[in-house]
């Protein structure tokens, strides 16, 4: 990003690059003030009260004892793998749904058209809680009360990445598919060899915001799930953070925060270009 | 390793042979497998405890099996019930808290246990008659018993000795009304210029603890909160109310010994435990965790009075959701039994800091000598005679929550107390109108 910001500034000559490098830089340290005193605060010995515990500085000797005590909490392994397996499910279905469903309002002429896509829109502003009842009755009945996928399906479909999809196609010009369609392709070729690969951007964006979405999720997973081996990281870790009478554990707190966003956060290092790259070309920020 | 097509074909044969054997003891035999929901107030380390009883229950009655769900804050816990409930899958047990039970009955939301205590030979009269009288207000209604008190708690003023000594108070004293409170707070507040380095008292006043502790004040003001008889009413535009709210503004605004906004009771907790703060109104459930933690003498007392000696009880009960099936209710019942017998009712009790609602566990050896190195764990203990019931009415959250925005607001300096508790009156009447209406207020 940061090449980005010096660069524009540079060419409309208003800060000189430096002035402006500095400025990011600045920004950037703001940002990562929070995840620096995570792991300050995960290291620091004495988890309650410790009168230091606000300082940022590792002026400590490190301890793992706050790891020790997270890792002991909850079967970490087990709630990963249960958190990744909802996460990328419900990804790789929405990934079938939102394309059909982008592509059948992008470009198929069919009855009622627009105002099935705003019913559709309509449901990005239904609050999530309001649906729990009528979801789990659904979930109960089709015999997914306490499973994974009854914690996936009611997300099976995504307003969100359908419109978003939609948007994508609509810019994808006409003619091409016109020339696939006079070499004789069929629909779900043109959606294959043209829409989603000239997509791809679209469909990274769309990818990182349900996967983090969901794997942040905790109250729909606590509706659904009660057999421990079921539970996600987020609601395995929970009992440190929910707790209203006890004071808070913060070194604990830190030392299993690492350990939930730790898989994402190293997956969003190892393929940073890349989905930077398609944040901006997919206007997502 | 290699195994042959036909050792593969003998084995299952075997085995499947084997398994239809013993289908037919195993079908008599096979344990009833219930669900129990619970919340932890405290802290992790409780969520532990809690599965390390629950497995000591399944290793002595191998005909039950029990499973026990972690399912986040009491609010939280009281929406999962509900939804379970309502998509049919109740599980057999929930520790809810014990001023839900109100409000679940309404909706038909909780199974009677009557029938349960007459199976084993007794009124429910005499089995409540274990329990402390203060807590069997949220648990029998119009005479019936519908919940069994598993820990419980007061609010406490919990005091930092050290801070006192070197004040020039005396730690075995804790303020006893709302003056001395004032004047102890100002006597621990340490100000350099304009800036506290040090507050003299702190309130939570995060959801659910803050009504509690607005309920305490209103109490010790002399008021009620609400109708112990009938749950339609509640009494936030009241003097004693606008008494104890204005106490705790002039608190922040006037005297300027306790921070100003909404501190999380987590937050207040630590503050106290860092000796940030000098005084903490916190429940007695925090009492263990504070004190392995706390680093000074640490002293507790009383919720200071104005008028009398009055607190709400808090903590939660067990209670068996409506709709579960009768083989699962018995299960459910020698759990619930189990739970709260004195061993195990004084063994959680030590473990977090809830006083035990049985009041035998207080005639066991283990507990006197508990009691003997903390003699503050008596104090919650001493302060349940002036323990009344917890406020409960037809849909307590949003109610509760009526309340608790409006005194946010005055905690921030955004309101008068009049102005709030007006406004809170007003929101709380509208929830209950749909309960008056088919209550108080039927045409005949």
């Amino acid at each position: 990003m940061r090449e980005i910001s010096t660069a524009t500034l540079a060419t409309r000559h208003e800060i000189t690059p430096k002035l402006g490098y500095l400025l990011v830089l600045g920004a950037a340290f703001i940002w990562v003030v929070p995840f620096l005193w995570m792991i300050v605060a995960a290291f620091r010995p004495g988890a309650y009260g410790a009168i230091g515990m606000a300082s940022i500085l590792p002026d400590y000797i490190p301890t793992l004892a706050n790891f020790a005590e997270a890792w002991a909490s909850a079967d970490f392994p087990r709630q990963t793998l249960n958190s990744a397996i909802i996460a990328f499910g419900i990804l790789a279905v929405q990934m079938v749904t939102i394309t059909l469903a982008g592509f059948a309002f992008a470009r198929l002429e069919f009855p009622g058209k627009r105002v099935l896509f705003y019913v559709f829109l309509l449901q990005l502003m239904l609050a999530p809680v309001v649906l729990i009842v009528p979801n789990l009755q659904m979930i109960a009945k089709l015999g997914l009360y306490d499973t994974l996928l009854g914690v996936m399906a009611p997300y099976f479909a995504s307003a969100f990445g359908t419109f978003l999809m939609r948007q994508a196609f609509n810019d994808i010009p006409r003619e091409l598919e016109d020339a696939a369609m006079l070499d004789g392709a069929n629909w779900w070729q043109r959606i294959r060899f043209i829409y989603v690969p000239l997509a791809r951007p679209a469909f990274i964006a769309f990818g990182i915001v349900s996967v983090t979405s969901h794997w942040n999720e905790f109250i729909w997973p606590l509706m659904v799930i009660n057999s421990p081996e079921n539970r996600p990281l987020t609601v395995g870790l929970s009992a440190f953070t929910r707790g209203q009478e006890g004071a808070q554990a913060w070194g604990v707190i830190a030392a299993g925060t690492l350990f939930v966003i730790a898989p994402l956060a190293i997956g969003f290092l190892g393929f940073q270009r890349r989905f930077v790259n398609s944040f901006v070309s997919s206007g997502i920020k | 390793m290699q195994i042959t097509r036909r050792l593969a074909l003998g084995g299952a044969l075997g085995g499947a042979l084997a398994a239809s054997m013993l289908a037919g003891s195993a079908f008599a035999q096979a344990p009833t497998n219930i669900d129990l929901f619970f919340p932890v107030p405290v802290d992790g380390q409780l969520a532990r405890d809690m599965a390390s009883m629950i497995k000591e229950f399944n290793d002595g009655h191998p005909a039950i099996k029990v499973t026990p769900v972690y399912t986040g804050t009491y609010d939280e816990t009281l929406i999962k019930t509900r939804a379970s409930i309502k998509a049919g899958k109740p599980p057999a047990a929930v520790i809810m808290s014990a001023n839900f039970i109100t409000d679940l009955k309404i909706e038909n939301e909780v199974s009677s246990l009557e029938a349960l205590i007459k199976a084993d030979g007794k009124t429910g009269e005499q089995f409540m008659s274990q329990f402390w009288p203060a807590l069997r207000g949220n648990a029998v209604l119009d005479g019936t018993t519908y919940a069994v008190p598993f820990h419980n708690s007061t609010p406490l003023l919990y005091i930092n000795g050290d801070h006192f000594k070197e004040a020039g108070l005396d730690p075995t004293k804790p303020p006893q009304n709302w003056a001395e409170l004032v004047a102890a707070a100002q006597k621990l507040t340490k100000r350099e210029g304009e800036k506290v380095t040090r507050w003299g008292v702190s309130i939570p006043a995060n959801y659910d603890y803050l009504g509690w502790i607005v309920t305490a004040f209103t109490m010790s003001n002399g008021g009620r909160y609400y109708n112990e008889d009938f749950p339609g009413e509640v009494y936030y535009d009241t003097p004693s109310m606008l008494g104890a709210i204005t106490y705790m503004r002039d608190l922040i605004e006037k005297h300027k010994v306790m921070a100003p906004g909404v501190t999380q009771g987590p937050a207040a907790t630590t503050a106290f435990l860092a000796g940030q703060t000098s005084m903490l109104f916190a429940s007695t459930g925090s009492l263990t965790h504070i004190r392995n933690n706390s680093k000074f003498q640490l002293e507790v007392g009383f919720i200071p009075k104005n008028v009398r000696n009055a607190v709400a009880i808090g903590g939660a009960s067990l209670m068996i959701p409506a709709g579960v099936p009768e083989a699962q209710q018995k299960a459910a019942w020698e759990l619930i039994k189990w739970m709260t017998s004195p061993e195990k009712s004084g063994w959680w009790s030590r473990a977090t800091g809830y006083f035990a609602p049985n009041m035998a566990a207080y005639d066991l050896p283990e507990m006197k000598d508990f009691l003997a190195k903390a003699p503050q764990a008596a104090v919650a203990v001493k302060q349940l005679q002036f323990a009344k019931p917890w406020f409960a009415t037809y849909k307590t959250v949003p109610v509760r929550k009526a309340l608790e925005d409006e005194v946010q607001a005055v905690f921030s300096g955004k309101k008068s107390p009049k102005e709030a508790l007006v406004a809170a009156q007003k929101a709380a009447d509208e929830i209950l109108a749909p309960y008056n209406k088919e209550t108080a207020l039927r045409n005949f």
